[in-house]
């Protein structure tokens, strides 16, 4: 019998809260995590809020201005090869492992593996060019590369916590993490692993956030209450967040043998490309609504089986517009009405975080019974009608729950999770 | 308004390795490091350099480094790897606007290599 893949183990460094209880807290109260932020010390911006990680900050490239609440530990060691969002990426797994009564030795047999995904730190990593140019290639920080590249996360945490298991990074934009959750599920459904951490995660700086700017994909709107508010007619953009979420996920054999608490089961997952644009989502949703039927099949579930939807909505026109049309073809065309939000209307948009923070959120609600409402929503787009967008969190427990996640280049992913039998 | 993240660097903020190497030694090793650069004397080149290597030892160190013996080897006892001995190096060129060569590093094992080592380098670089 094939393995089946569970969540034992969660921790958060999120703009709604750095631990479990106050994650839970947000998403059950719709807290949002936002901020008035000004970028590049420039007041004349027209972006105006991001969905802050209270309490840690980065001024230079420097680690040794750094600062990071202090209950979390990082040690000296691991920080000459971090960048900011592996500082954040350092605290959340040692919450998960925690979480999941994971000590470091139990992670070095080549039983467990590791899947990470980050965009890699433009922060640092414009540093270390300008270094290079400025002394004409003579002379950069031996860190520079490793701490800056996509993928130094997954360098310096399976270094530091000994990681002999499969180790990858993985890059698809804002479904990263999604696609990071989804073969780590593969690893231990194959056999190949019996325990997988996850871990998105992504700077909140400059250079993260305003080079969407450049887009015109941010919100201009300097109200923190409402700047991100997803399929609202009055939506404009989404606004950026960074942090990092780290997820146990273990062979559920393993995990009932050693007596450790299930938020969920990860019952299936599917991806599909929309092959339509580089930046904009197929206008209808189409790779979106493949990966949603080929996750309802790889699970064997029927669509109105499916009690929740976390949306990938980010609070763009374009995108949510098609979401909601690949909703509409997957559910409502199949006589199905399940709840539907998207949670970034409290983080805001953390890119190649945002599917494995999406993933928790699911994981959250299945443990703790209730569905995250969908905030700031108050005059729903047309494309949303019939959809059941619920504005409150409803304390109703979720039985399957399906997280939806798309990226550059319209690659989208999504997972399914089941309350633990 | 939130200012405590990177967003708000202005592009004056020091973003330069050049702008202030000796910016994160605390005042007494700053005060030595401008009395050496100003007189030249090698008295005030240790406390600089143990501070660097205090700065970069991967592993917290029971004892200050200056009260261990010279023997002490950086990367047996002190948990250097060859990744923080190339940051030290990189510091010190830095600090001291000097140029070390792989082949010279591989030579350094133990502190007093090192203080010999960058005793001779400084040495050189003020004859030049």
């Amino acid at each position: 019998m094939q393995s089946l893949p569970v969540i034992t183990g969660l921790g958060f460094v999120t703009s709604i809260g750095q631990d479990r209880a106050s994650v839970l807290g947000s998403l059950r109260e719709l807290r949002h995590g936002f901020e008035q932020q000004e970028f590049f010390g420039n007041p004349n911006l027209p972006v105006k809020v991001a969905g802050t990680i209270k309490g840690f900050s980065f001024p230079t490239p420097s680690w040794r201005d750094w600062h990071w609440p202090e209950h979390f530990v990082v040690d000296r060691e691991l920080l000459r090869g971090l960048a900011p969002h592996g500082v954040y990426a350092v605290c959340a797994l040692q919450q998960a492992l925690a979480d999941a009564g994971l000590e470091p030795a139990a992670l070095t047999d080549g039983t467990t593996g590791l899947f990470c995904a980050s965009a890699g730190s433009p922060f640092l990593l414009n540093n270390f060019i300008n270094q290079m140019h400025e002394t004409r290639g003579e002379r950069s920080n031996p860190m520079g590369i490793v701490s800056s590249v996509a993928g130094t996360l997954n360098f310096t945490l399976a270094a530091h916590y000994r990681i002999s298991g499969s180790v990858c990074g993985f890059v698809s934009a804002c479904a990263s993490s999604s696609h990071a959750l989804g073969y780590a599920m593969d690893e231990i459904r194959l056999g190949r692993q019996q325990r997988m951490l996850v871990v998105g995660a992504e700077d909140l700086t400059a250079e993260s956030i305003m080079s969407f700017s450049s887009l015109r994909a941010l919100s201009h709107n300097p109200d923190p209450a409402t700047a991100s508010r997803p399929f609202d007619t009055r939506r404009d953009g989404f606004v950026g967040t960074g942090g990092a979420v780290a997820i146990v996920v273990e062979d559920s054999a393993l995990a009932r043998k050693r007596g450790a608490h299930i938020y969920s089961e990860l019952i299936g997952w599917g991806q599909a490309g929309d092959g339509y644009s580089i930046a904009v989502s197929h206008p209808e949703g189409a790779g979106l609504r493949r990966a949603m039927q080929r996750t309802l099949a790889d699970a064997r579930v029927n669509a109105p089986e499916v009690d929740y939807v976390n949306a990938h909505a980010t609070s763009t026109l374009a995108g949510d517009r098609s979401e909601a049309i690949a909703l509409h073809a997957v559910f409502t065309q199949a006589g199905a009405k399940p709840s539907v939000s998207s949670t970034k209307a409290l983080t805001g948009h953390g890119l190649s975080l945002a599917g494995a923070m999406e993933a928790a959120f699911c994981a959250l609600a299945i443990d703790e019974r209730f569905i995250p409402g969908a905030a700031h929503l108050e005059e729903p787009d047309t494309a949303c009608d019939g959809l059941n967008l619920p504005r409150t969190s409803l304390d109703r427990a979720p039985r399957l729950v399906l997280n939806n996640s798309s990226g550059f280049g319209g690659s989208n992913v999504c997972h399914l999770l089941r309350q633990p039998a | 308004m939130s200012t405590t993240d990177a967003t708000n660097r202005s592009p004056a903020a020091p973003q330069s390795h050049q702008a202030d190497s000796s910016r994160h030694l605390s005042p007494g090793v700053r005060a030595e490091f401008e009395r050496f650069q100003a007189s030249g004397d090698p008295a005030a080149l240790d406390p600089v350099l143990f501070a660097i290597l205090e700065d970069f030892t991967p592993k917290p160190l029971s004892r200050p480094l200056a009260d261990l013996p010279g023997n002490t080897r950086l990367i047996d006892d002190l948990g250097f790897d060859s990744l923080a001995i190339t940051e030290v190096v990189f510091f010190t060129e830095d600090l001291f606007r000097i140029s070390i060569s792989n082949e010279e590093i591989v030579q350094v094992r133990t502190l007093d290599d090192l203080r010999g080592f960058i005793h001779s380098k400084v040495a050189g670089r003020q004859v030049r």
